[in-house]
């Protein structure tokens, strides 16, 4: 079940096998059934809707930004002339627009929190807090324009535990709070951000870290492990794969995450490639420029789903739990999960599924009184 | 739209074949070959939707089945290149429609001969009952709660139809040897397996690309 339908380059048949099988049995011997497999064996061969899926970030239909297009060529002019409207309006309108809702936003999230941080510390505090975290949120996912669809809202991460995503861009983080509080972890960095971090550390009890701390990994782990034994702080939002990915595969978790102890919270986050690449490849565009092309994009689509929270078992060490939790979200966003050595791996849901077909077919075969 | 080498210059007839077609295949067979020229049979593990099929090590040992390449020895080979790739592709072309009627048996009489090979393990030019078990354990492996004996018994049925399929009635002494290729043309004789036993390519103009 995957959320974007995707196009192959051979037709598939997807009768189910019941069906499929039936017809063949027109000769009453197994033979026919052999068709039916082979035929399936050579249709992976040809094309794997794994690998596909994975290789091929091309849209089937262009959506106007030269940027999805991999290889520009003049094809009409009235596409020409649609492409130049396009650019207009996006570079023209939509950008001042969004840069100026972001200028508030950012502007408002300084203020509003350093002014909450005047306050002592008591519930009136973090209630204020809140609120101004959240609506400075939704201001800058509207700068954005972002259209968020959450599911399974009864999941959402509650205080003293531990939110778990997959990472595609710096603005998972502002696709989050958009919806709930967290504690953001993270480093120290200069410049606007810097000041943005020390403005909402005062309201709200943010871990960031110096550089010089994360090395000392820890000295981290006991911050974090602190943070989530007082189970009055909202939960902490982290991103294990340390960096970001294109959005169609779940690496490998860093395992200490996993190590901190509490209850994990999965997330999975799956943009729509249609409206806007969301993707930031931190190699070739820094982050002004990713900005930019957020911002000059039609508009950021994406799917939230909150997953049922997740403890670490007995026997279990944080590098299985760390995958176990890989699996769920990847599974529920659609997305492969990818180890670090490059070669594909399935969830273990896979096994089962393989199972339930040669179960279902033998079902067959008895059922068709093959056995007397 | 394609990077790298382009294909190598085929060295039989594949009028049915667009070369957008070959060019894909091509990509996909540099994908399992990892970048090298030839394929063996541990290639074929990476493709996890492979994983799913029963007869999965038949299928992949139709590639290597040096019958199935049409060269003049017998036996296994122990790797294939991009043509003989094609080879064993070609025998899941779909059917055209300007075929004539010789065209038309050669190309079913082809697919079948595939099949053929696929049951006839020792390539001894029969499907014995033996042979004939394997594959119907295969089919059915990987199933826990089916007991070897039920497959035994649906092979056994099985042969003892086409046994009176091809020889008729037989007598008390009589002992069916196996399923010759006439024999197994015989039992396939009216049924239409030209359009189960193809994959199809999908007009590429179709898809909409603002290329």
């Amino acid at each position: 079940r995957l959320p974007f339908p995707s196009q192959g380059i051979i037709e598939r048949d997807e009768t189910p096998m019941e069906k499929e099988i039936k017809r063949l049995h027109q000769v009453d011997f197994e033979f026919s059934d052999i068709f039916y497999f082979c035929r399936k064996g050579f249709e992976a061969i040809v094309e794997d809707e794994v690998t596909q899926r994975f290789s091929s970030e091309e849209l089937v239909s262009w959506n106007l930004l030269t940027r999805t297009n991999i290889n520009f060529h003049y094809v009409s002019l009235r596409l020409t002339i649609l492409w130049v409207i396009g650019v207009v309006v996006r570079y023209c309108f939509l950008l001042p627009l969004r840069f100026t809702l972001a200028a508030i936003g950012i502007t408002s999230m300084i203020v509003g929190t350093t002014m909450v941080g005047q306050l002592p510390n008591s519930s009136l505090k973090n209630y204020l807090s809140e609120v101004v975290h959240l609506t400075c949120s939704r201001i800058l996912v509207r700068a954005l324009s972002g259209t968020i669809r959450y599911h399974n809202k009864e999941n959402k991460p509650q205080k003293g535990g531990i939110c778990v995503a997959n990472h595609t861009s710096p603005i998972d983080a502002i696709i989050l709070t958009n919806d709930g509080c967290y504690a953001m972890v993270g480093q120290v960095h200069g410049g606007l951000m810097g000041v943005i971090q020390r403005a909402t550390v005062k309201a709200c009890p943010h871990v960031w870290f110096e550089r010089s701390e994360i090395k000392d990994r820890h000295l981290v782990t006991k911050r974090l492990r602190e943070h989530v034994m007082d189970k009055s702080k909202l939960p902490i939002l982290i991103f294990p794969e340390g960096t970001c990915i294109n959005n169609t595969s779940v690496m490998m978790f860093k395992k200490g995450s996993f190590e901190i102890g509490g209850t994990i919270y999965p997330v999975a986050i799956k943009y729509d490639p249609q409206f806007g690449d969301a993707f930031w490849n931190s190699s070739k565009y820094n982050i002004v420029s990713y900005l930019l092309r957020i911002m000059t994009s039609w508009a950021i689509v994406c799917d939230v789903w909150y997953l049922p929270a997740m403890v670490r078992e007995e026997g279990e060490d944080a590098v299985q739990f760390a995958n176990r939790v890989r699996s769920a979200i990847a599974r529920q966003g659609g997305l492969t999960e990818l180890p670090w050595d490059g070669g594909l791996k399935r969830a273990k849901v896979k096994d089962t599924f393989k199972e339930e077909q040669q179960k279902n077919y033998s079902k067959m075969l008895v059922r068709n009184g093959s056995i007397g | 739209v394609s990077q790298g080498a382009h294909p190598p210059p085929l060295l039989f007839c594949l009028p049915t074949v667009t070369s957008e077609q070959i060019e894909h295949l091509h990509r996909r067979f540099k994908q399992l070959s990892r970048d090298q020229l030839t394929i063996r049979k541990e290639n074929f593990d990476s493709i996890p939707d492979l994983e799913f099929n029963p007869i999965r090590g038949k299928i992949v040992h139709a590639f290597f089945d040096k019958r199935n390449l049409r060269q003049e020895s017998d036996g296994l080979a122990d790797e294939i290149n991009f043509e003989d790739f094609l080879t064993i592709m070609s025998y899941f072309r779909p059917i055209e429609m300007n075929m004539d009627e010789e065209q038309l048996d050669r190309f079913r009489k082809e697919k079948l001969k595939f099949l053929f090979h696929m049951y006839d393990s020792d390539h001894d030019g029969k499907i014995t009952l033996q042979e004939y078990r394997n594959v119907v354990e295969e089919l059915l492996s990987g199933n826990p709660h089916l007991e070897k004996d039920s497959a035994r018994s649906i092979a056994d049925g099985a042969m003892m139809e086409a046994a009176s399929i091809c020889v008729g009635q037989m007598g008390p002494d009589q002992v069916y040897e196996g399923i010759t290729f006439e024999d197994f043309l015989k039992m396939w004789q009216g049924i239409d397996i030209e359009t189960k036993m193809h994959v199809r390519f999908l007009n590429m103009e179709t898809i909409a690309h603002c290329y």
